[in-house]
């Protein structure tokens, strides 16, 4: 079923991590010296993938392009997408037979998974869904018909980060404003400097979220946020929110697992939802939905309910979601066989977290050194993406213009990387305005980062403008 | 990028179609006059040279199980290998450069699934049509609509939502969680089964209309099947539609589950505010595809729809808001442009293909009609393309649980793919048959298929077989 692979690479892939190693530590986890390291035998273990096999298993990414933004649509190697289609294949076989023999076991076995891997309690609290796009409108519905109902009084709060995402922001309100809440978005620095940045800035927009004897219903937290890319202290903030007795704690881990430490037990959020399709190597698109069975007697989960409801309604989220009419469900199938490609990895996904996080922060460095600028948050701050500030020079005043931008670097380079726009703050002289996401995901090699940078440097050296782009 | 497929097979599939319309050159489909068997026979015997041949219909579908009589289309449709082969690509081309995908194709082409759509069900504007993922989500949709309208007092508590009680199971359930949840009230009417004319329906419609009607109460959602699932019979949508509007319904939404490719599916002529149907059942999409249209007012405004799964497109309409859920798998919904151009290798196209599909599974229905001396479950010109046969009252079928444990008795031991209905007694009925399976024809099946079925109940009844020696 997979593609034919070359034999392992000896030397290339350990070599090349091996300068990794010698850099900076993640999460808190101290990296191994380079002297342990060089101990170790230069050849690869032979179970480990090789280099070649990585360029196999990705040799459907068009090759002309610098591919460095895992962050938005993620990855899929060719063995996951031809076990994709065995799977579809099994079902349009024999799909009555499918239906009911096959497909819930399946399910379950992939739910079993990713409750492993999450460190969940219980199965029941693992639901799959399409994207994290979906599970917000779970979470954000059963809010809506908790104002409609009378539970929430009508001006309690959500509070919510203004970094979130576009969509999730607008699902708070069609679901939450339209509803009568109160919303509330906490503003965070940006470069930021610290944790305790956030963290302030977070137990701020709380308090105003409790004045006038509001009460605060949901706090709605990024893991990770998207534009621009910080790494957010969420299990400090959980516990601020349990302090100050937040009805529900939602993390919006979009970029989760593969990305951070997605521990529910450390965490400790109501819901946690992660895709798998951006840093599980996932097809598209498949995510979770982990909501917290309570600690109090009953047992029960809250009252969410998938927004397409079947015959299934009133069983669970987990069931509900398990079966939303005929759909493709391949996608969600092929979890237990992620779990063994990303096994292949040395260390597993953990492993591969790790690496890319250096990679990225290596990365990231080489390119604010050639071009004199900065990131956008302490290496610390980030996990497998990062932000750069592009050259002052290059003029970016707006969205549109780093929307432009950003075509342009696609058409004439074959480099695909998104920009965000910082607005200049009071007072700041010729502040940095545009900053690259840089994503590593496994495929990435130094050289896609080279071509950014060079061509960064030359439409410096010609006096590039944002301004001369068309609209 | 399809599978290589053999020459055309010249008499092979004419003659077949041609003693097909022998037995039913009396019946009508639809209210459409079927040509005469003379007619017919002045036509040349030789195949068109441009239409699908027999071995190119059975490589198309030959990913099926062989082994397996597949008489039940219905419940989750079919996919020609030809057009999973263009969803493979559609699914590369994103995965090669997503980010491109996403800012330059995936929007245009999504606009061209639905303006083929569009034309297809004879909409008046793109607008009003908004592709989703199946019915049960089109259903959510509508509903979401109706319970905001409750919550928010545009409706009173205790207005009615009309519905069939063969409406859909998931259907059924979306109108507790949405419906029954915000303060409507619920009327399911009750129809007959077997069903003998059109009127039967339109009566019972009509009376359970003025029940939502009692005691003040606004109708504010009718929601009517074009083709009910278990049993299966065509709804007299376009009589029942009229009667909604005399009688001051707010909104009518057709659920046709099964709709394209199975009956005549024209927005103007039907005249429904919203109005779904599965691509993926009788339309050959790979799973899956379906379509929701709401119908513009004639002050050019729509009906405030959302899609559940809110994105960056919320407040855009429906349609663009349907476009964009989120990173997902879209494949199904590129691929339609193609599939118009696969249905119109076939004579007549979609409609040829209704046809026959109708003339067919009547003419299988007889056949085991004769065989098991047992009675189809409505008249031939409420079926469309699947129809409701008795099964034999000896076998002793008399619960739920009896008809799941003979479908997978009949799937198991004999492999054929049926689903079968419980018709539990009437009062005062003698031996009634109480068992019926609903046979489909799509255009991969054969007479072999409904054979084996017929030849597989005989077995069982001269056996003196009982569902009760059924284990759980």
């Amino acid at each position: 079923m997979a593609s034919s692979l070359s034999p392992p690479e000896k030397a290339s892939y350990h070599h090349r991590h091996s300068k990794r190693y010698s850099s900076s530590s993640t999460n808190g986890n101290v990296e191994s010296s380079v002297s342990d390291f060089v101990k170790r035998p230069k050849i690869s273990p032979q179970n480990y993938i090789s280099c070649s096999e990585i360029e196999s298993e990705f040799s459907h990414h068009d090759p002309d392009f610098a591919r460095i933004n895992n962050g938005s649509f993620g990855c899929c190697p060719s063995s996951i997408l031809a076990l994709q289609r065995d799977w579809q294949l099994r079902f349009l076989r024999q799909p009555d037979r499918f239906y009911f023999d096959e497909l819930k076991p399946k399910i379950s076995d992939s739910r079993s998974v990713i409750k492993r891997l999450i460190n969940a309690e219980h199965d029941d609290e693992v639901s799959i869904v399409d994207n994290a796009t979906t599970a917000a409108a779970i979470v954000l519905q059963q809010t809506a018909w908790a104002f409609r109902e009378g539970r929430f009084d009508k001006g309690d709060a959500v509070v919510m980060l203004h970094y979130a995402y576009g969509s999730v922001k607008k699902s708070v309100e069609a679901y939450v404003t339209r509803s009568g809440g109160h919303v509330i978005e906490v503003q965070l620095p940006f470069p930021v400097n610290s944790a305790d940045e956030i963290i302030d800035r977070f137990r701020i927009g709380l308090e105003s979220g409790k004045a006038n004897g509001r009460r605060v219903r949901l706090a709605l937290i990024d893991h990770v946020t998207s534009m621009p890319s910080v790494v957010i202290p969420i299990k400090e903030l959980v516990k601020i929110c349990r302090r100050e007795g937040v009805d529900q704690v939602f993390v919006d881990a979009a970029h989760g697992i593969g990305c951070v430490d997605v521990d529910m037990k450390e965490i400790g959020a109501d819901f946690y939802t992660s895709n798998l399709h951006k840093w599980f190597f996932a097809p598209p698109s498949v995510a979770f939905l982990y909501c917290r069975k309570s600690s109090n007697g009953g047992g029960g989960v809250a009252d969410l309910h998938h927004p397409v409801v079947s015959n299934e309604y009133g069983n669970g989220l987990a069931v509900e979601s398990s079966w939303v009419g005929t759909r493709d469900y391949s996608a969600q199938l092929v979890v237990p066989s992620i779990l063994e490609f990303v096994n292949r990895f040395e260390g597993g996904i953990d492993g591969i977290k790790k690496r890319n996080h250096e990679s990225v922060v290596e990365m990231g460095h080489m390119l604010v050194k050639s071009w004199g600028t900065q990131l956008g948050c302490p290496p610390e701050m980030c996990a497998s993406m990062i932000m750069v500030g592009l050259p002052v020079c290059l003029g970016v005043s707006s969205d549109s213009d780093v929307l432009k931008l950003r075509t342009f670097l696609r058409e004439k380079f074959r480099i695909e990387i998104p920009i965000y726009f910082r607005p200049p703050g009071d007072g700041e002289i010729d502040p940095i305005t545009g900053y690259v996401r840089i994503s590593f995901q496994v495929y990435n090699k130094p050289e896609d980062y080279h071509r950014l940078r060079d061509a960064i440097n030359e439409l410096v050296r010609d006096g590039f403008r944002c301004a001369s782009l068309s609209g």
